[in-house]
């Protein structure tokens, strides 16, 4: 698995932070700061997450759709690309690349549900907007997430009891909140994740951790950083999103 | 006669080499390379399902996969609501050449088409790409002899646990007896199944199983090898469609090939052991004394081709006796299965066989009518269809 990472193109199209946080030109011109970028993306991770539960695809879609869907911000603007528009055609274009097919119709069906008041676009919309995310993902449709090499990691450091596994299952969910996986190795990823698991559930796994052979800064790190989101998460409000979205004149 | 016209500001087109349910395919010249390229151009359909999903499972495949033995996706555009799809242009198949009677195939020869379809594959199979479409009419041949693996509409990605796969791939003749009898989790050694018929193919020039439905293509596996035992395939009866089969004893494999080397015909024994699990992996296949042994594998530039269509038509004026050779390549490859090539061939070639070394006798039977296609067949064909180009 790993090995395969490393020639795939998600190993080659890893980008900094810094370049992940590059707000588009247009959006600039809208006022779209840093944090206002991070917020919709965030917002719209919630919402894909939200239709994934409707329509009941597998976590995977759900991880893919998401990877889709900030892969396409590192290029395109949100003012060409409306969010929610994207959100649903990465959610849709996940579903087949992931061999779990869900209809477009359901989508769109359970999309204006979800948001009785304010939904206004139709199939054609959807399809239409697939083609553009395809584009702007310049076909490259394979994506490696953590969840394979966690299973793995938590049956080798005997961690694989099943609140364990839920528990660690449930913070590699809530990484896709970030850009961590535009920006990490996937494994790397699940490493630190179980790392934080570990210590909140203070079972020590430090002597299994070093028999890894691997930087044990970078997966440091990366906890950190998922530390720090959490922390930050309880300081996102209604309206600072509903602020973010307004300066794209759009609502959230 | 049309002007030739620029697509998306890059491509002149050419004429239209085939016609798929999914949209045309068409050879254009590539106005940055000036190289000569196939465009297949895949209608959405009517705006109800987006992407087609195979062409979604080929260009997502071709995209991590990059090889001298894998078809090259050079570019993919979206132009006037259509999705197009940029391949190097390949000349023509080993179907072609297998069935071209004026190609004579040397035992060197085979060695090396069956030596650059192994590369191809045991690379798909490192980056844990399942083919599951191994075929002479998917193994392109491109004007410098280089044979390439295409068609990844029915590719998945293997190595995830607990993923059920189906058992409809392949056509059927490729089959392994595993997916014959419906396994649901398989690997890597399907591929290595087909690519054996491939070999035997080469070797016999006509295909080797020709089984006409999945129960007696069972019987065509079991007849050519005998009915395996339970020691030699411990989990065969676990499998879901598993029905028993009347014993047969294997023939002597060299009655069914007579006049190939010794190690040729390991190497077959191996790529058709029963048991997945105890079957030749490629890169074990690679291994083997076959590549090493003399004769060494021809030159891929030197390997003999089948005839131009031009050429194909001008001999026919020459030799109205002579059957049609093959058909256009790309009629032929939007055709899945060879059993539909037939209705397009003169009927003389139906009596006029490719050469063969096989001796019926042994299976006790005449070789059967091309299948017909059975509906469990339809669906996939339907899917296969979109891709061929």
């Amino acid at each position: 698995m790993a090995a395969n990472f490393w020639e795939s193109s998600q190993y080659k199209q890893l980008l900094d932070q810094e370049e992940v946080d590059v707000v588009q030109p247009l959006d600039k011109e809208r006022g779209i700061s840093v944090e206002d970028f991070k917020l919709i993306k965030f917002h719209m991770s919630n919402h894909i997450m939200k239709l994934a539960q409707h329509i009941k695809v597998r976590q995977r879609v759900v991880a893919t759709a998401i990877t889709y869907m900030r892969r396409v911000y590192t290029k395109k603007s949100m003012v060409e690309f409306e969010p929610r528009l994207v959100a649903i055609a990465c959610l849709y274009l996940a579903s087949k690349a992931e061999e779990s097919i869900v209809q477009a119709r359901n989508l769109v069906f359970y999309s204006k549900r979800l948001y009785p008041d304010d939904y206004k676009y139709e199939l054609k919309d959807i399809l239409g907007m697939e083609m553009r995310v395809l584009e702007a993902l310049d076909y490259y449709l394979v994506v490696f997430h953590p969840y394979r090499s966690l299973s793995d990691f938590l049956q080798d450091a005997a961690l694989n009891d099943v609140n364990m596994n839920q528990f660690t299952w449930g913070i590699v969910n809530d990484t896709y909140k970030m850009d961590l996986i535009l920006v990490h190795p996937p494994y790397r990823i699940a490493l630190a994740c179980i790392y934080i698991a570990s210590v909140q559930r203070e079972k020590d796994i430090t002597a299994w951790l070093q028999d890894l052979n691997e930087d044990m800064n970078l997966v440091k790190n990366i906890a950190m950083e998922i530390l720090d989101f959490y922390e930050n998460y309880r300081t996102i409000t209604d309206e600072k999103v509903s602020s973010a979205f307004s300066k794209l004149a759009l609502k959230p | 006669m049309e002007q030739p016209k620029k697509v998306a500001d890059r491509y002149l087109k050419q004429e239209v080499l085939g016609q798929g349910t999914y949209g045309v395919v068409f050879k254009a010249t590539d106005t940055k390379t000036g190289e000569t390229v196939a465009i297949k151009k895949i209608r959405l359909g009517k705006h109800k399902e987006g992407v087609n999903v195979t062409a979604l499972r080929e260009i997502k495949m071709l995209k991590e996969l990059k090889h001298p033995h894998i078809i090259l996706l050079i570019d993919a555009f979206p132009h006037k609501e259509n999705l197009h799809l940029v391949f190097e242009f390949m000349e023509t198949d080993l179907e072609g050449v297998i069935r071209d009677s004026n190609v004579l195939l040397s035992p060197a020869d085979i060695k090396s088409y069956l030596l650059m379809t192994l590369k191809g594959l045991a690379y798909c199979h490192e980056k844990w790409v399942l083919h599951r479409d191994m075929k002479p009419n998917n193994l392109l041949i491109g004007p410098d002899g280089q044979l390439k693996l295409a068609d990844f509409g029915l590719a998945r990605i293997f190595g995830t646990p607990d993923r059920k796969f189906t058992h409809q791939v392949f056509a059927r003749w490729y089959r392994a007896p595993e997916l014959l009898f419906g396994a649901k989790q398989y690997g890597a050694a399907v591929d290595v199944w087909a690519a054996g018929c491939v070999f035997a193919e080469l070797l016999l020039r006509r295909p080797f199983l020709q089984g006409n439905s999945d129960i007696d293509q069972l019987s065509k596996i079991f007849a050519a090898f005998g009915t395996p035992k339970a020691d030699q395939w411990p989990d065969m009866k676990k499998l879901p469609d598993y029905v028993e089969y009347q014993f047969v004893p294997a023939p002597s494999l060299r009655s069914l090939f007579p006049s190939v080397s010794e190690d040729a015909l390991d190497l077959l024994s191996k790529m058709f052991t029963y048991d997945p699990k105890a079957r030749l992996s490629v890169k074990q296949a690679l291994e083997h004394r076959y590549f090493t042994s003399a004769p060494s594998p021809t030159d891929p530039a030197r390997l003999p081709k089948p005839l131009r269509k031009q050429e194909t038509k001008a001999s026919y004026g020459k030799h109205e006796a002579i059957k049609v050779v093959s058909p256009p390549r790309k009629i032929r490859r939007v055709m899945p299965e060879r059993g539909r090539v037939d209705g397009m061939k003169s009927h003389v070639d139906k009596d006029q066989q490719a050469p063969m070394s096989l001796d019926f006798t042994v299976l006790a039977e005449r070789p059967p009518n091309r299948p017909t296609i059975t509906s469990a067949d339809r669906s996939h064909l339907k899917r296969k269809l979109d891709l061929d180009f």
